[in-house]
């Protein structure tokens, strides 16, 4: 089989070396393809390059001139400039049938760092769409870049892999805070702390249209920081009250040893604002709102952690259950794409089989009619027609055994002995 | 003419009711197209029996009797329902909405089927079809106001209690919800009201042209109730509207109160009032013998 992929990701290797040997830049993956194309004129080639994989697929028409893992490693050595030493037991390797599972597998997120995420469709489909620009894939890959896109959809369609989120974050905007607002350009975000989730969930936030973000911690200059990547604005810790009033949206990550809002100093935060709902997301551990907040207004919804926690849990229990039905979709897809493959492969013996054979007869009906002026066109047809039916039931074994020694693997040697037998050199 | 009843549709939007709930079980596509086709079968199903019926009465539906007027009310619930949905497949609507179709087609079941014989008298017949006609729209605001309502008390206690929807369903935000239910009530009041003009216009006409004792009387208990019922969103329509209210979940009880009460009522009246067992004499439905 004419398929090879070399790959490294995150099950294989540490963020280090993917990063050095990581395509990141177009103009990195521009120059990689024309390498590629340089020293392996005759291959097909996709690039898939992302935060947790670098894989580069490569295919040949001809098993024989296929690249070795060697060839790959190669290029990866010599375009990064490290030595082979420093990556190549890491750099994996599979061909044939397996590298069409791993392409499957990797584009219905079953590889996935966070099982059934959706990033990695548009990647795939963004890294094919590169290889096309620049040249550098071919039949072979198309069908199989084609392929594994359409696998992904009927995964996603036939099992419930990517149902339910799975990161804190997400699921508090996505389940949550969305089921109360209706949109987020005219709501006001308070951050308090500059944790990573905190700012893990101002990105979800982003996505829906938030446009004003406050951030207020304890130490003005990381407030200031965060507040400055996403376009906010910072404040100092002593005008948390005001701000908390006015707030639509309260993302707390302060890493308090107690919590900093109990209940009377919510009490007198809610008397301020008016009664429109408000969204806490308490992501410190311990706590920084006193959970009793909850309880004093119908309209303050405050989700922590743990409660959070418990549906990412039972949404990736509920993926990882799916994995099995998904691992059949693939095999099952696997199984058919090589048929289609290795029956591919048949097709210039089949062309060159029914061309011969068609000559023949129509060189013997020819003689036939020279010889027998007096059969009228109706004749001539009927005759034709039935020569045509002689050939075509003739082949019709031949060909059909080509497809079923396909299904198993390229029948090669089938095709040898057709040649032989039926076909002139 | 293709011989269609009642129970012919009931049945399937019952079907199609169980399908939703099933949704919140488990998601698959077949079911969602089951779903549709139950409820598309039996919206076809309706919309005949209802021409049928026209056509036998030759009046209008909403001119021939309250079982008609409430059954073209049912019948443009599920049309909203069936637009919906084939707009918006994740959304959860068919649970809170359906129940109410159900209950709808029930009480049309036991109400009159028979037309009061002035009703086709041309004099009346334009004020008639403009009274039920703005009492149907004001109706059919107030069942939505009630079925948002429902939905905002259901998606705020979901949020509150911290469950997820699950199987890709999606519920319209609590702001939403609110929104679309304020502006319903405030769509239907006026609504409600110029009917109630309009069936006075009608009353008088009536009176005018009937013979003495026969026309609409100010006693008659559909036009005593449904005077209450105004009275009743008249105040709530003014509640809503006067500023610093709360608009959070006491609005959506109160909606459902007040809107769950009105179709209450108005349901029982035609019930009550139907040629049955225990019939009170009104002009709106004529007594007579009852034939199903």
């Amino acid at each position: 089989m004419n398929v090879r992929v070399a790959f490294c990701n995150h099950h294989s290797a540490g963020l280090d070396l993917r990063e050095r040997i990581a395509f990141s830049t177009p103009d990195a993956l521009h120059d990689a393809y024309q390498q590629l194309r340089k020293g392996f004129p005759d291959t097909e080639t996709v690039v898939l390059s992302t935060c947790n994989r670098v894989e580069l697929y490569a295919a040949q028409q001809d098993s024989d001139r296929l690249l070795s893992h060697q060839d790959l490693v190669q290029f990866f050595s010599e375009f990064h400039q490290l030595p082979v030493a420093d990556f190549a037991g890491e750099l994996l390797e599979q061909t044939g049938p397996d590298a069409v599972r791993h392409l499957f597998d990797v584009v219905s997120s079953i590889d996935s760092m966070v099982l059934g995420e959706p990033q990695i469709v548009s990647q795939v489909k963004e890294a094919y769409r590169l290889a096309q620009e620049n040249n550098a894939s071919g039949p072979l890959t198309n069908s199989l870049f084609q392929r594994a896109i359409g696998v992904s959809g009927r995964v996603r369609t036939e099992t419930r892999l990517v149902e339910g989120r799975v990161s804190i974050a997400s699921v508090a905007v996505s389940d949550f805070a969305k089921g109360i607002f209706d949109h987020f350009h005219d709501k006001t975000v308070l951050v308090i702390g500059a944790g990573e989730m905190a700012e893990e969930t101002l990105r979800y936030l982003a996505d829906e249209g938030v446009c004003a973000i406050l951030v207020v911690n304890r130490n003005l200059e990381r407030a200031q920081a965060l507040a400055e990547r996403w376009r906010g604005e910072a404040a100092d810790f002593s005008k948390l009250d005001a701000w908390m009033a006015r707030a639509d949206v309260i993302i707390s990550t302060t890493g308090a040893e107690r919590p900093i809002v109990d209940v009377d100093r919510f009490r007198r935060i809610r008397d301020q604002s008016d009664d429109r709902p408000l969204f806490i997301l308490d992501l410190g551990a311990p706590r920084d709102f006193d959970p009793a907040i909850s309880d004093l207004d119908s309209s303050v919804f405050l989700y922590d952690i743990d409660h959070l926690e418990v549906t990412c849990a039972q949404n990736r229990q509920s993926r990882q259950t799916e994995v099995r039905r998904a691992r059949d979709i693939i095999d099952e897809e696997t199984q058919r794409f090589m048929q289609e493959l290795y029956h591919r492969a048949s097709g210039p013996v089949v062309k060159q089989l029914r061309e011969e054979w068609h000559n023949i007869s129509r060189q013997e009906i020819d003689r036939l009619f020279a010889k027998a002026s007096h059969l009228n066109s109706a004749d001539r047809q009927a005759i034709e027609r039935t020569v045509e039916r002689i050939v075509n039931k003739l082949l019709h074994p031949p060909l059909e055994s080509l497809k079923v020694a396909a299904r198993e693997g390229p029948p090669l040697g089938l095709m040898d002995a057709l040649k032989r037998l039926f076909l002139r050199d | 003419m293709i011989n269609v009843n009642v129970f012919c549709f009931l049945a399937s939007y019952l079907v199609a009711f169980v399908l939703e709930a099933a949704r919140f079980l488990r998601r698959s596509a077949s079911r969602r197209m089951l779903l549709l086709g139950f409820a598309s079968a039996g919206f076809l199903a309706h919309t005949l029996y209802l021409v049928n019926r026209s056509r036998e009465s030759e009046l209008p539906p909403l001119l021939s009797s309250p079982h008609d007027w409430m059954l073209v009310l049912a019948w443009l619930v599920v049309a909203i329902y069936l637009f919906v949905m084939a707009s918006d497949r994740d959304l959860v609507l068919g649970v809170f909405l359906l129940p109410l179709v159900l209950i709808l087609i029930a009480c049309a079941y036991f109400s009159s089927r028979l037309a009061h014989p002035d009703a086709a008298q041309v004099a009346l017949k334009g004020w008639g079809m403009l009274h039920a006609s703005l009492l149907l729209f004001g109706i059919g605001g107030v069942i939505m106001g009630l079925l948002l309502a429902a939905m905002f008390v259901f998606q705020h206690s979901r949020l509150k209690r911290r469950r997820i929807l699950g199987n890709r369903l999606r519920m319209p935000s609590l702001e939403r919800l609110a929104r679309w239910n304020r502006l319903s009530i405030i769509l239907s009041v006026p609504l409600l009201t110029l009917g109630m003009v309009a069936g006075v216009i009608l009353a008088v006409l009536s009176d005018a042209s009937a013979d003495p004792g026969q026309g609409i009387t100010w006693t008659d208990p559909v036009v005593v109730v449904s005077g209450v019922i105004w009275l009743v969103m008249a105040v709530f329509f003014g509640w809503l509207l006067t500023p610093g209210r709360s608009k959070g979940p006491e609005v959506a009880r109160l909606t459902i109160w007040s809107c769950g009460f009105l179709l209450v009522t108005l349901m029982a009246l035609q019930v009550l009032t139907s040629d049955g067992a225990w019939t009170v004499p009104t002009f709106h439905g004529a007594v007579g013998e009852r034939s199903r």
